[in-house]
């Protein structure tokens, strides 16, 4: 039996692949700012999985994820439903920024919005009316992100009780990212993922790839097969999943912002274990002298680490992963 | 030997001096200080200027000057190497190729130049740094990064005489396979083509990609070709490296984009295309092809925009026309 889909103009009721647009605001001349969704039906019924991309409008990595996964998916395999927003925040697409650039007052931080206000400002009205239809819709929901260098392969699921953190688990095992947090419920409020964790959606967060153009064809490949396994998993696609790899899981993370601006350049590379007080990366003047070095705070797995050329102060310099252990 | 002064950098006599070189203010009043390197050697000889980052978010151009004047020995100079890293500062600091204070008129750098003190900011930092280097350069090497981390050519001001024949030794010495001996007319606000219209031979690299996309090994080929300048023109001792001929072109063909779209490239820096050969792919919004963009002109790709976005009117690609092998 085919559910009844129907997400602004994207509208499917039968097998098959249906795209549209749903209106989420509009802009200062007037005109619509309108997301594109994808839907692709099976003939079986089955979940639905709901999928994200440049939540942060730079991280395209995502949008190419998703298409590269929509591209290679038949209704005629499939049981249940594919829903996609490729580009979720469309006017930061636009503009190649984190927000939106008609987000001048507040933070504007669209990750940090969900579930989002009707009545709030530009990124939290979008969210709201996103967030909406994820809720009516999505049975497992994968949101893709980016860190800042290419080498960035590190994933997020909610440590939620009961069925949502088992199911989350199971999508982040099957996905197979070695390193992997399972987020504790306190952290990233307001954050699609732990959102709709608390509405009883299970999920998880991809970091693949970095800002911009900073990634690859091959880094798109391969998350593009992994999402499909954990299609598999769900039993979305037929075939078995792949059996999961070895991972490492964390406790928490630490972002680290930087604590003077300057020229910058790394030292260490997404998944190095390092110590703490390890040198991350090293300062220079305009002059190109040398004139100090960052060191970790903390020990544990690099899951971000800034590129440099440059650095400004209060800018994520390092992102990591605490207490690793093997899971 | 006279002094060499710039700003607050002085160099009295051999080693290495820094200070800055006030160009011009903020809007709060702040003044904008340039960096300047000077080294300069035990004897009298060329005046090498360099400047990296006129454009703001080109930092390969200031790694790799910083690389090779860390590398200098003052012993062993002859004449001077003086660097402006960070030519467009306000630009470097917003991660921006224009300056973000530049808001009404001419915002690209490398389009300002001899500059004016009664012309927009740019302009007027342009007329600064220029009457800098007209004073003091006897050669003259500016930095640029064009879009991908295989960018890797380079252009020298072919204005005739003693400009041309010195930039050529300069481009040899070089070497980057893929150069342009720029004609009169192109570029013609370029720092590069106004110091040559003052008879200072100069030469234009363009190596390593926008803001993070370089690479350290990029970086120290560059600092040790510069090096071999160095040699080429009697600045260093040693002797000259002997790199592959040049391959010429007669000019260039900046092509930008027809319409906007997701983009992906299928072309890579140093390729040769054929004029309306595939050189990208454009996708729509749901992931589906559309469309596709071909090559304007035939000659070999300088450098091309990987996406992942591509808007109307970006440098889509740039082409060297009829290239000359040897």
């Amino acid at each position: 039996m085919a559910k009844k889909i129907i997400i602004g103009t994207a509208s499917s009721t039968k097998a098959g692949r249906v795209t549209g647009a749903l209106d989420v605001g509009s802009a200062p001349d007037g005109a619509k700012i309108a997301v594109p969704v994808v839907i692709v039906q099976g003939e079986k019924d089955g979940p639905v999985l709901w999928l994200h991309g440049s939540v942060h409008g730079n991280e395209y990595c995502g949008t190419y994820i998703i298409h590269e996964f929509l591209r290679g998916l038949k209704p005629a395999e499939l049981s249940g439903a594919v829903v996609a927003i490729p580009v979720v925040n469309v006017p930061a697409f636009q503009s190649n920024r984190r927000t939106s650039p008609f987000e001048i007052f507040n933070g504007g931080d669209m990750n940090r919005q969900f579930p989002g206000d009707a009545a709030g400002v530009a990124t939290q009205q979008m969210a709201g009316v996103i967030f909406e239809q994820l809720k009516r819709y999505a049975g497992v929901f994968v949101d893709f992100h980016t860190a800042i260098t290419p080498d960035v392969r590190w994933a997020l699921f909610p440590k939620a009780d009961g069925e949502v953190g088992a199911t989350s688990e199971k999508i982040a095992r099957t996905f197979g990212y070695r390193d992997t947090l399972p987020a504790p419920m306190s952290i990233l409020a307001g954050s699609a993922l732990m959102t709709a964790a608390k509405a009883g959606i299970p999920g998880l967060i991809v970091e693949c790839g970095g800002k911009g153009p900073a990634f690859t064809t091959d880094a798109v490949r391969d998350a593009s097969e992994r999402l499909r396994n954990v299609a598999r998993a769900l039993g979305i696609l037929p075939g078995s999943a792949k059996a999961a790899q070895p991972m490492t899981f964390f406790s928490n993370f630490l972002w680290v912002t930087a604590s003077r601006g300057g020229l910058f350049e790394k030292t260490v590379s997404c998944g190095d274990r390092i110590v703490e007080g390890a040198v991350i990366g090293r300062y220079s003047d305009v002059w190109g002298n040398p004139v100090g070095d960052a060191r970790a705070p903390q020990g544990g797995v690099v899951l971000a680490i800034n590129g440099g050329p440059v650095i400004g102060q209060g800018e994520t310099l390092i992102h990591i992963g605490l207490d690793p252990r093997p899971a | 030997m006279k002094t060499i002064t710039i700003g607050t950098a002085k160099a009295e006599g051999a080693g290495r001096f820094q200070g800055t070189l006030q160009v011009g203010s903020l809007p709060d009043g702040a003044p904008i200080e340039l960096p300047v390197i000077i080294v300069r050697g035990t004897a009298d000889g060329p005046v090498l200027w360099m400047h990296g980052c006129v454009h703001g978010n080109e930092y390969c151009g200031t790694y790799s000057i910083h690389e090779l004047a860390r590398s200098l020995d003052p012993a062993k100079v002859r004449g001077a190497v003086i660097a402006l890293p960070i030519l467009n500062l306000t630009g470097f600091r917003s991660r921006q190729r224009s300056s973000p204070f530049e808001l009404f008129n001419n915002t690209d750098m490398n389009r300002c130049f001899p500059g004016s003190p009664t012309a927009g900011m740019t302009e007027q930092m342009a007329h600064v740094v220029f009457t800098e280097l007209k004073r003091h350069a006897t050669h003259f090497i500016d930095f640029h990064t064009a879009y991908t981390s295989d960018t890797r050519w380079a252009l020298y001001a072919d204005l005739g005489g003693e400009v041309s024949k010195v930039g050529r030794v300069m481009a040899e010495a070089f070497g980057y396979e893929n150069t342009l001996p720029t004609p009169e007319g192109t570029l013609y606000n370029s720092a590069l083509m106004a110091a040559g219209r003052e008879g200072i031979p100069g030469y234009l690299v363009e190596a390593g990609g926008l803001g993070p996309a370089f690479t350290r090994e990029t970086v120290l080929d560059v600092a040790e070709r510069l090096r071999n300048v160095g040699r080429a023109i009697g600045l260093l001792p040693g002797e000259v490296t002997k790199y592959p001929p040049l391959t010429t072109f007669s000019n260039f063909h900046w092509a930008t984009a027809p319409r906007g779209g997701l983009f992906v490239n299928h072309v890579k820096c140093g390729d040769t295309v054929a004029k309306g050969q595939k050189i990208g792919t454009y996708y729509d919004v749901f992931g589906d092809e559309d469309g596709e963009a071909t090559a304007p002109a035939s000659g070999i790709v300088l450098a091309i925009n990987p996406g992942p976005i591509m808007p109307q009117g970006d440098v889509m690609i740039h082409i060297g026309l009829d290239p000359k092998r040897g």
